[in-house]
């Protein structure tokens, strides 16, 4: 509709500046074509063929037998389940832990900025580099971890070695990671609200809760909304924490969709029926990521 | 009077014992993994742990001197280096247009890159660089790395372009200037903190990413989160070289995060406070 | 104003063109050598992937001797195992790879990789006089090394490695128990059940639970007891059967009843980092690992470590004595005549026994080198488990062409006894799905 106005101005100027608007984005729309369209292609392709290294049969048009293999594939189902678990509960976690925090440090303090720095530090260490650590830290018997539980005399988990206990495990690592995150997040959100507003909720005798839950969530939904949309899409897809600490196991107790993906592409070389997995993967991701988008314009609104 | 002075007294204690415990719990790892990297193998599998030892230097003269991991670092960084700069290069015009000229569209196909699982894209990529004669170069690593940068830069530079008046735009155009011209001498100079957000960001999402690395790389290429794998070998596990090596890799990018950390809260923040 | 775009984006094509020279280095070493391969070697550059193992450690530290003798240049990488498999299969697979030599481990990929048309058949270059020195002795390597490298007539590589499954134990803890290392399972069960102090943390028993890793080291129990994976005459799985279930169900409580916790994520390091920690009693593993334990550098207890034939079950002791890792050249390798010379050069008598009399010493695969002399690098009790295990079976894992699924199978199985589940109902299950994997592979 506004475009019309700024059309009239440039009239009579270069080709470039007539079609900025284009020409401008065009490089990195290319870049994004080329690198992924491939591939997505030739993914789509492939799931409609009855692809496996371990067959010998050359690949043949299959139809929709790898889609419809899936549906009765118990550890892609299971590893669907694992997924959401896993995302609804790290994401969750975070934003309690990480909003809690956030208001616990919204005053001024000396040496907050360096609290701040410090906070960054968890999600920007390289996660295969830092898994290393987790395995020295939670190994059951040697680790440092039980050894303190040792010594207060609690209960000494498995850890990661312990069926029930290793995706909880995992869910820790992760809310270890990312809780800073919406906690920098919030913190940056909660700088406009100023500290007026503040002591005139008390002076009208809120309850520090009742002022959290009037006041300060709501001035803080806009960045929380975003930062569980950025949360969820990375940890629908997370994988490099999974893989260098369990690699799925112990059985099938952390095998995500994505670390499932990696099995039957790379231990069991069915590049077909990945492919199928790979399709229904990408557009679970899409769809939460367009879902998440639409309540944020909602709550924006 | 004095009851809210002890109050907030007490409260000060309470609130200083809270943030060490809280800083405890999310610095331990890093601790941890200092305090291994000066031990020997045996120090390490230990217990009770000692925190008071006389610290060894051999893991990491293993990390430089056996394992090349200077030849990994520079790798690393040229990678870095190259992704980030291409990425700015083609995000910053791309997300001045979607901000100027609402080309929101553009931006959701931008922010697939984002979402697709990076494993579809090892096999077809593999076969792209073959026939360009590309495996085992910079060029091939960065142009995978750039898909994860690219739509990082976007993401964090469009509502900072957003917040820039038009006015400056057009009193520019005003002045005789193309798009092009107003984008390069009006627009960038002013962009500074946001262009060093989003470098910053997509630089540190290339330094630690894993997958495309381990398929892409070989022997000229090859990244540090690849590299740290060479202490965990089919026979013998290093666990000081592990922790030596982890300390390597992550150093750089606590330095950077702690000296730019305003710039990367912002960041965080783009897409938030205005989207 | 056009012009000033394109003049950036003419920069930027440069930088793009030199970015792409400075990383290219081995790209444009691919030229043809079709021509004599004698001389057309000498200035060739080969690429050779190999795993993070001992042996590539030791062989990295020999390369120059190679270099100077043939003038041929290597560039070699190394990978973690299961990253070689996935860099491997995705060159491979691309159908365009210029890898000329790379590490397999004949057991887990051979069968698949022969079934794709990976491999350059050595069979002719063994014979070739002209390309393989007399004094190479082919005939030297142990037979059933030579026939695990062997599929379905293929010659898919040289071993370098070979590997038998032997039992750890604390002699100190054994001689303040007055016990004697056991020679039967039954007596590993009692010692274990013996030796476990949970409450000063001391286990009589560490091995792998991990689902894929721990089948290859569960295999030698399941040998003993006089079970096997599958009847290779009639393709029949054979996972339910009683000797079969007796294994399952003994690996199981011994991990289960005297293991230490968290043995459901462990592989071997952890197994062994529990062992040389001084925290458990036996371990049973692979003989190549040995360092990790008897290494004063490495481990509390390495004065104290004893190593013995595995022992024996009801059908004796049949541990595993597998190749496993050999030297191989892909099918589209660009430089077959250089790449052959390598492998010559790695795998001489003169080579292997370098990396045999080192300092982290590797047993190799020529049964010539297997005297006292060649071997004093390794603990005596060692070389005498390692050579009374000579004969057992030659693979570790069923012999399919998918393996990792098979693993995943029969691995559910191994920790549902570790957890103390119905094995019985998971062995029937596990044993019908593995049969339906072999079902696939019969042609």
């Amino acid at each position: 509709m506004g475009a019309g106005h700024p059309r009239n101005r440039l009239r009579g100027m270069g080709f470039v500046d007539r079609h900025a608007k284009w020409l401008f984005p065009l490089p990195a729309m290319v870049f994004i074509f080329v690198m992924m369209i491939f591939p997505l292609i030739y993914t789509l392709y492939n799931s409609f063929t009855g692809w496996s290294l371990s067959s010998g049969a050359p690949r043949t048009w299959n139809h929709f037998a790898n889609y419809a293999r899936l549906v009765h594939d118990d550890r892609f189902l299971l590893s669907i389940v694992r997924m959401f678990y896993f995302t609804v509960a790290a994401v969750a976690v975070e934003l309690i832990i990480g909003t809690a925090v956030a208001v616990f440090l919204n005053r001024s303090f000396r040496g907050k900025n360096i609290i701040q720095a410090l906070l960054l530090l968890p999600m920007m260490a390289t996660p295969v580099a830092v898994a290393m650590v987790w395995m020295l830290m939670f190994e059951p018997t040697a680790g440092i971890v039980n050894y303190l539980l040792s010594i207060v005399g609690l209960p000494q988990p498995g850890w990661l070695g312990e069926a029930r206990w290793a995706l909880p495990t995992l869910i820790l690592l992760d809310v270890w990671e990312w809780s800073p995150m919406i906690t920098l997040m919030a913190l940056a959100g909660l700088t406009n609200l100023s500290s007026e507003t503040l002591e005139a909720a008390a002076v009208d005798g809120a309850t520090p809760w009742q002022t959290f839950w009037r006041i300060t969530l709501p001035l803080l939904r806009p960045t929380l909304t975003v930062a569980v949309l950025l949360r969820v899409i990375d940890a629908l897809k997370w994988f490099d924490t999974i893989y260098a600490t369990t690699g799925g196991g112990p059985g099938y107790a952390t095998e995500t969709l994505n670390i499932y993906t990696y099995q039957q592409a790379f231990s069991y070389f069915n590049f077909g029926y990945v492919s199928s997995i790979l399709v229904v993967f990408f557009a679970i991701v899409l769809g939460i990521s367009l879902l998440l988008s639409v309540i944020r314009g909602r709550v924006e609104a | 009077m004095a009851s809210l002075k002890r109050r907030s007294g007490l409260g000060r204690v309470g609130f200083w014992a809270l943030l060490i415990f809280i800083l405890l719990i999310f610095m331990s790892p890093f601790l941890w993994m200092l305090l291994n990297s000066l031990k020997t193998p045996i120090q390490i599998i230990t217990l009770p742990p000692s925190f008071w030892f006389k610290p060894t230097l051999s893991n990491y003269s293993n990390v430089f001197e056996q394992q090349e991991f200077g030849k990994f670092f520079i790798n690393s960084l040229a990678i870095g280096v190259g992704s980030t700069f291409f990425g700015l290069l083609l995000g910053l015009p791309a997300a001045y247009a979607i901000a100027r000229y609402n080309q929101g569209r553009l931006a959701t196909l931008i922010l697939l890159a984002r979402m697709i699982p990076g494993i579809s894209l090892l096999i077809p990529w593999f076969i792209m660089f073959r026939a360009l004669h590309l495996t085992d170069t910079y060029l091939a690593l960065i142009l995978t790395h750039m898909l994860v940068g690219v739509p990082f830069i976007v993401w964090v530079m469009i509502p900072f372009f957003e917040a820039i008046p038009k006015e400056l735009d057009e009193a520019g155009r005003v002045d005789g200037g193309s798009t092009l011209q107003v984008f390069l001498h009006v627009i960038l100079p002013i962009s500074g903190p946001g262009i060093v957000t989003a470098s910053i960001m997509a630089f540190i999402y290339s330094w630690n990413n894993f997958m495309f690395s381990v398929v892409l790389a070989a022997n000229n290429t090859k990244t540090l989160p690849v590299a740290i794998y060479n202490f965990i070998s089919y026979a013998q596990i290093d666990w000081g070289g592990l922790m030596a090596a982890a300390v390597v890799i992550t150093l750089p990018v606590l330095i950077i995060a702690i000296l730019t950390q305003r710039f990367i809260v912002a960041g965080l923040t783009a897409g938030a406070v205005k989207g | 104003m056009k012009p000033r775009f394109a003049m950036l984006a003419g920069s930027a094509v440069t930088l793009v063109g030199l970015l792409a020279g400075c990383g290219g280095g081995s790209v444009g070493s691919s030229q043809n050598n079709a021509g004599n391969p004698a001389s057309s070697t000498k200035g060739v550059t080969i690429r050779v992937v190999l795993a993070n193992h001992p042996w590539t450690d030791g062989i990295k530290k020999l390369l120059p001797d190679f270099e100077s003798k043939t003038g041929i240049h290597v560039n070699l990488e190394s990978y973690g195992e299961t990253q070689l498999t996935q860099k491997l299969t995705t060159e491979f697979t691309s159908g365009n790879s210029d890898i000329d030599v790379f590490a397999q481990r004949p057991l887990q990929e051979a069968r698949l990789f022969v079934q794709n048309g990976w491999y350059q058949d050595l069979n002719g270059y063994v014979k070739d006089q002209q390309k393989t020195p007399t004094d190479w002795q082919y005939n030297d390597f142990f037979p059933s090394a030579l026939q695990t490298e062997n599929v379905n007539g293929t010659l898919t590589g040289i071993p370098i490695v070979v590997e038998h499954e032997v039992l750890y134990y604390r002699k100190d803890l054994f001689a303040k128990a007055n016990l004697q290392p056991p020679k039967t399972i039954d007596e590993l069960v009692t010692d274990a059940q013996k030796l476990t102090d949970k409450s000063h943390g001391i286990y009589g028993f560490v091995a792998r639970g991990d689902r894929q890793a721990s089948v290859t080291q569960f295999s030698s129990f399941l040998y003993s007891y006089g079970g096997d994976w599958f009847d290779q005459q009639t393709k029949k799985a054979t996972l339910n059967t009683p000797e079969a279930i007796q294994a399952f169900e003994t690996y199981g409580k011994l991990l289960k009843d005297y293991g230490p916790p968290g043995t459901l994520n462990m592989s071997w390091p952890q197994a062994a980092a529990v062992f040389a920690q001084g925290k458990a009693a036996m371990w049973t593993d692979a003989d190549s690992v040995f360092q990790n334990v008897t290494d004063p550098s490495k481990s509390q207890v390495a004065q104290n470590v004893g190593i013995a034939k595995f022992p024996a079950g009801p059908k004796g002791s049949i541990p595993y004595s597998v190749t496993s890792w050999g030297l191989s050249i892909p099918k589209t390798a660009p430089h077959k005549d250089a790449a052959w010379q390598f492998i010559v050069w790695a795998t001489s008598p003169d080579t292997v026994k370098k990396l045999q009399t080192g300092s982290s010493p590797v047993p190799g695969a020529r049964a010539s080198l297997w005297n006292d002399e060649d071997m004093k690098s390794f603990p005596s009790d060692w070389v005498a488990a390692a050579k009374a295990s000579a004969d057992g079976r030659p693979y570790d894992r069923p012999l399919v062409v998918q393996v990792g699924q098979a693993r995943d199978i029969i691995g559910t199985v191994i920790d549902t006894g570790i957890q103390g589940g119905d094995v019985t109902a998971a062995a029937s299950s596990a044993n019908q799905q593995f049969q339906q994997l072999l079902d696939t592979e019969k042609k």
